[in-house]
């Protein structure tokens, strides 16, 4: 009579076995050797390593960095394609840019460094770019990189498909000339002074001609088997798995990449992520979610980078935006007793767990020549909150919330209650304001919505009364501040100027730092855009998030950009 | 228990059709009915529970220590005198948390409950009372509702339209009803043939009379039978929409907080613990509660 | 049960599917909010809106989008992905496999051990041994799946490491042969444990309340008063009738288990489609999210259908109009 128990033992023991069985045949360590590089100094596996942490800095290049080595990559979702140049998808970035070059690729400061090109000529005070192309780049297929790529990449695919580059350079553009196999002429109707931040891998990746011409890029195979310039070649993509890719021997930068090897594989939730980091599955971290990262630190084998910079974005501010058509926002007082009322350290703090800073002004400290030092931004105040809601008539009984009494536009006994719309990651900044506003009477409802769906509600639909985005201000303030400010933005088009936000003046100086080629003359003019800014407080900016990239000590040598791996080297 | 089918397990079953379901529960005097369910320690353990968590989502705004929205410790605190189940990543009481989410499952679960009679017992008592066509095409849309993907399209909905308690209480309403359409419906299609029901229409008493006085009364023990194992169906969805994070966000809700628990498992255990132990709870008090039910009415599986 | 019976049953198939199919487009089409809006990103201009709006026919009126999509259908074309650019098929069946091992696993082991648990149970009704199946089944039925996850995640793979945390192979692991097939089979384990649990439950209850039925059923009784042996009673008597309710439980959970298979893939980081449907979700894929849907919708029906088939073969009590 003890057959169902038997099946059930049987069932266990056949699980067991397939554990325990495989054990043997399946080491965990990231670092497993394909190729062994004769000059690896160490054999220890990561865990064994024992190198005392250096901090946060980044590590400078070295000339002892060993070669070889396999880094295992944890991203979190699928990538869905591996062509950068037809979205804007951070996943695809991700996991694609090692891939691929841009013309230009930017320095720690933000400065223009040759990558495709190796020289570029200003001409015209702005209005003409003359790019020098190396003769040495070849695409992993063996054909060589000529200027038709690029003149192709940017008509055909940039300026189309990928939504940042078109919306920002294709205004101005008029023509992209090619003189010659070596040479390409970017020509527009005004001076255009950004477009040396807007060249780069993850702006304007360059993808090959002889592959795409005549297709739709969309949907051309080659999005999920790409053939690119970049430092690493593709090997195999499974998705919702993993993206091999292997060293690109021809790679045109001498003795660039160290790496035999990088797997991306993706685990979709970042607590899983830092699990299998410590398992030892996974070598390479682009995040490490707060609560994890003192245990993290207390391993001396576990080192981090924190950069600005993320595949999908860098120098981002998460903003608050108020809607100024709605009569209670419309109120500088109830913006300004919202300022007050809300306390960005605590931010930092539980829902960012220290990584990033309050922001201290409109445009990000990461963008250093256009950030303004010393702006009088509202200080975290309560009472001063409550004296402002009581000035603008909304009264306030007992502990409950907030009614008008002779507010304008608003019927009196109106409670003082409004909603917050914000994508579903990022309700934690949506509780904890919900927390602080309830201190000082308000009563704010939560609206959590899928991006597209967020994007129809506040740009379209402009049914929102505050809200929150992260506001990526980008390498430089053309490409990620104007759109939040410029009348010209108001409308449709997502992530745009939210608030709805007109001042004629602020509109000049945007269109007069468009046109100055001098970086610390347009920085002047966008210090003066700042003081408005926090003067009317269309927006109110509360953290400035970074990326905190988390990798072992046996690896050495990355970079904060996307081609964070061109440089790195893991010992074997 | 012993010899009857546990209702419970065969609640979400889709196809009625082949076996009678808790069928008809004879009429049975009802005043001992709680006694009775009482007296086996299966009913007794399910009326509990059922009814402590009916008191606690009653009387959360007394037994709650803090505001469940409001920061009231240090964040990811551990469970202490203080906090009893801890606190979570903004400093928010657990236990605050978790008391207020029985009212927001007890909210879910009576209006779903509400919902799905109404349309359960009047297309039920339509279809077996008019018989027929309408029978015929009541049925065929009743079928379709049945084997309609439940999960599949509430996760979808919320998603696209945007998470709230009236469109969660909607769906699982509308996509929940039909399996309790065919118990009325065979319930009333047997009463009806019953003596004191002919006797009814020989009086020359309407349709609607015979219906609303005679019929209703004595099918609807076994429609709340079923709608109490249905019931815990729906609870464990509306806490796995939540845990994927499609609950209401302007309200605490079990699953919300077991969702929010799954970045913190390996710091915070106590996040995914305690809630997960009371949506346990109640489904289990609510099965059991439905199990004692069809035990005591008689029902036959 | 006749052939026309069976024939009537799968004409109905169809339009059925249909139906469902039809809810979940004017779901996604009502829905505020569309897939190009998710393709740029954090921003692109009108020009770009107007041009991937004519690119994927969205600017045509429903009805006509509805005729296209179903004449596609027909032909066995689901689309082509908003978001990859690759046929919706394709990205759906690279997925599959996955969701359908897990899910597989699950429902194979959980009717086997769910109806040898339960009938153990019925044999030894009412000791000690039975009270803890029967206790331990309802627990366990009541148990929300995310939080067995969770709480497996935690004992079993987190403080012992006995079982891989996330994903159904090691990254840079065997691709191929035996190696592989054991790395699957580790990482499948904990998943398809959690998933199965619940359906364990069920089955088990099920089945000892029904083998007990029977076992004081008249025929039974007959069987034992011939002499014939207990086990031979409990199989061939016992079991088979009693097995009637189980196969209507089993051939219902296709569904059920769909649901929680998604929940679990979520856990575990398993890559199924569940994923894809979560994301197709936020991203507004419509041709992806149709067809998944398609598919489970094909699969609850031929489930239900299967069942009744086997239920009518089970017990030829049962006659069929």
């Amino acid at each position: 009579m003890g057959r169902g128990w038997a099946g059930w033992l049987m069932l266990l023991a056949v699980l067991l076995a397939a554990c325990t069985g495989s054990e043997p045949g399946t080491t965990e360590s990231p670092t497993a050797t394909r190729a062994p590089s004769p000059d690896a100094t160490a054999t220890a596996t990561d865990t064994a390593t024992t190198a005392a942490p250096t901090g946060e800095e980044t590590p400078s290049p070295t000339q002892t960095a060993a070669g070889g080595g396999t880094l295992v990559v944890a991203i979190s979702s699928d990538p869905g394609g591996l062509n950068p140049a037809i979205t804007t998808s951070g996943g695809t970035h991700t996991a694609s840019e090692l891939l691929y070059n841009g013309l230009v690729d930017l320095g720690p400061d933000l400065e223009p460094i040759p990558e495709l090109a190796e020289s570029w000529d200003v001409e015209e005070e702005g209005a003409l770019y003359r790019f020098h192309l190396r003769d040495d780049v070849t695409w992993h297929d063996g054909e060589p990189f000529t200027s038709a790529d690029v003149k192709y990449s940017f008509e055909e695919v940039l300026l189309q498909l990928h939504s940042r580059t078109q919306a920002s350079v294709g205004p101005s553009l008029e023509s992209i000339e090619t003189p010659d196999e070596q040479t390409v002429e970017f020509r527009f109707s005004q001076p255009y002074a950004p477009l040396l931040q807007q060249l780069n891998v993850t702006e304007a990746p360059i993808i090959p001609r002889h592959i795409y011409e005549g297709t739709d890029p969309l949907e051309n195979p080659a999005n999920n088997e790409p053939v690119g310039t970049g430092p690493f070649r593709f090997v195999s993509y499974t998705p919702d798995a993993e993206i091999v890719l292997e060293r690109n021997p021809d790679y045109f930068e001498e003795g660039l990449p160290h790496l035999d090897e990088v797997i991306m594989r993706v685990i979709p939730d970042e607590g899983s992520q830092v699990l299998a980091f410590e398992a030892g599955e996974v070598g390479w971290l682009w995040g490490v979610p707060g609560p994890d990262q003192e245990r993290l630190a207390a391993d001396p084998t576990v080192e981090f980078l924190q950069t600005p910079v993320n595949p999908g974005g860098a120098n981002c501010i998460m903003t608050v935006s108020f809607n100024l058509e709605r009569p209670i926002m419309a109120d500088l007082r109830v913006r300004q007793a919202i300022a007050h009322a809300l306390n960005r350290d605590q931010f930092l703090e539980r829902v960012l767990f220290g990584q990033g800073q309050v922001a201290a002004a409109p445009i990000s400290s990461g963008i250093p020549w256009a950030h303004a030092e010393g702006l009088d931004m509202p200080a975290n105040d309560p009472a001063e909150a409550e004296r402002l809601l009581d000035e603008a008539g909304w009264q306030r009984e007992g502990d409950g919330t907030r009614t008008a009494a002779g507010v304008e536009g608003v019927d009196d006994g109106t409670p003082l209650a409004f909603t917050f719309v914000h994508f579903p990651t990022f309700s934690a900044y949506g509780e904890l304001l919900r927390a602080q506003l309830r201190e000082v009477g308000m009563d704010v409802t939560l609206v959590p919505l899928e991006p597209p769906v967020f994007a129809e509600q506040v740009f379209t639909a402009r049914d929102f009364d505050t809200n929150i985005i992260s506001y990526c201000n980008a390498t430089d303030p053309e490409i990620g501040v104007r759109r939040m400010y410029h009348s010209s933005n108001i409308g449709e088009v997502p992530f745009s100027n939210a608030a709805a936000y007109r001042n004629d003046e602020v509109d000049r100086l945007f269109d007069e730092a468009q046109r100055t080629i001098d970086l610390e003359q347009r920085g002047a003019l966008y210090r003066q855009i700042q003081e408005i800014a926090v003067a009317e407080l269309p927006y109110f900016w509360i953290v400035e998030t970074v990326g905190t990239r988390a990798y072992r000590s046996s690896c050495s040598d990355f970079q904060p950009s996307g081609h964070f791996a061109k440089t790195a080297s893991c010992e074997q | 228990m012993a010899g009857s089918t546990p209702a419970s397990a065969i609640a979400d079953a889709t196809d009625v059709a082949p076996v009678g379901r808790v069928g008809a529960l004879g009429r049975a005097p009802r005043r001992r009915l709680l006694r009775r369910i009482l007296q086996t320690p299966a009913g007794a353990a399910g009326v509990s529970l059922t009814l402590l968590v009916i008191v606690v989502g009653l009387l959360a705004d007394l037994l709650a220590p803090t505001d469940p929205l409001v920061p009231a410790g240090p964040p990811l605190a551990p469970p202490s005198p203080a906090h009893l189940m801890g606190t979570d990543a903004l400093g928010r009481d657990l236990l605050s948390g978790v008391v207020y989410g029985a009212r927001t499952s007890l909210v879910v679960v009576f209006a779903t409950g509400a919902l799905v009679l109404l349309i359960g017992v009047t297309v039920g008592t339509v279809s077996g009372y008019r018989g027929g066509r309408v029978d015929d095409a009541l049925m065929r849309v009743t079928e379709f509702f049945q084997v309609l993907p439940r999960f599949f399209l509430a996760i979808m909905a919320i998603a696209l339209f945007g998470p709230g308690l009236d469109l969660l209480v909607l769906v699982l309403g509308l996509t929940s009803w039909a399996t309790l359409a065919r118990v009325v419906r065979a319930e009333v299609l047997s009463l009806s043939q019953r003596e004191f029901v002919e006797a009814a229409r020989a009086s020359g008493a309407s349709d609607t009379r015979i219906v609303v006085l005679e019929i209703l009364p004595n099918a609807l023990p076994a429609a709340v039978v079923y709608l109490g194992l249905l019931l815990a169906q729906v609870l464990l969805l509306e806490a796995s929409l939540g845990f994927l994070g499609l609950g209401d966000p302007n309200l605490v809700s079990w699953g919300y907080l077991a969702g929010q628990a799954q970045r913190f498992l390996r710091v915070a255990w106590w996040l995914s613990f305690f809630p997960g132990v009371a949506i346990a709870f109640a489904v289990l008090g609510l099965n059991l509660l439905g199990d004692a039910l069809t035990d005591v009415l008689g029902g036959r599986r | 049960m006749t052939g026309r019976y069976v024939g009537r049953r799968l004409l109905q198939v169809l339009p059925t599917v249909a139906g469902i199919v039809l809810v979940g487009f004017l779901l996604i089409h009502l829905a505020p909010g569309g897939p190009i809006i998710a393709l740029a990103g954090d921003s692109g201009d009108e020009e770009y809106y107007a041009f991937m709006t004519a690119k994927f026919g969205l600017d045509r009126p429903l009805p006509e989008q509805l005729a296209t999509y179903a004449g596609n259908v027909l032909r066995g074309d689901l689309g082509v992905s908003y978001i990859q650019g690759r046929p919706a098929i394709d990205v759906i069946a690279e997925r599959l496999p996955a969701t359908l091992l897990l899910a597989g696993t699950a429902l194979v082991g959980s009717s086997v051990a769910g109806v040898a648990l339960g009938a153990w149970a019925a044999a030894r009704a009412h000791s000690i041994r039975d009270l803890a199946v029967t206790s331990a089944a309802l627990v366990l039925y009541a148990a929300p799946v995310f939080w067995l996850g969770q709480l497996a995640l935690l004992t079993l793979a987190l403080r012992t490491g006995l079982f891989p945390v996330q994903g159904m192979t090691t990254a840079g692991g065997p691709e191929t042969g035996l190696a592989w097939a054991l790395d699957v089979a580790r990482h499948l384990a904990l998943p398809a444990l959690v998933l199965a649990s619940q359906e364990v439950a069920a089955v088990a209850r099920l089945t000892r309340a029904g083998v007990l039925e029977e076992l004081a059923a008249d025929h039974v009784r007959t069987a034992l008063a011939k002499g014939l042996s207990d086990r031979r009673v409990l199989v061939r008597h016992a079991l088979r009738r009693a097995l009637l309710p189980v196969v209507t439980v089993i051939g219902s959970r296709p569904g059920h288990l769909l649901a929680g298979t998604i929940v679990v893939e979520v856990v575990f980081g398993w890559p199924g489609l569940s994923r894809l449907l979560l994301t197709s979700v936020q991203t507004r894929d419509t041709p992806i999210l149709l067809g998944i849907f398609l598919l489970v919708a094909a699969t609850v029906v031929l489930a239900n259908l299967v069942t009744d088939l086997v239920y009518g073969w089970l017990d030829p009590r049962i006659r069929y109009r």
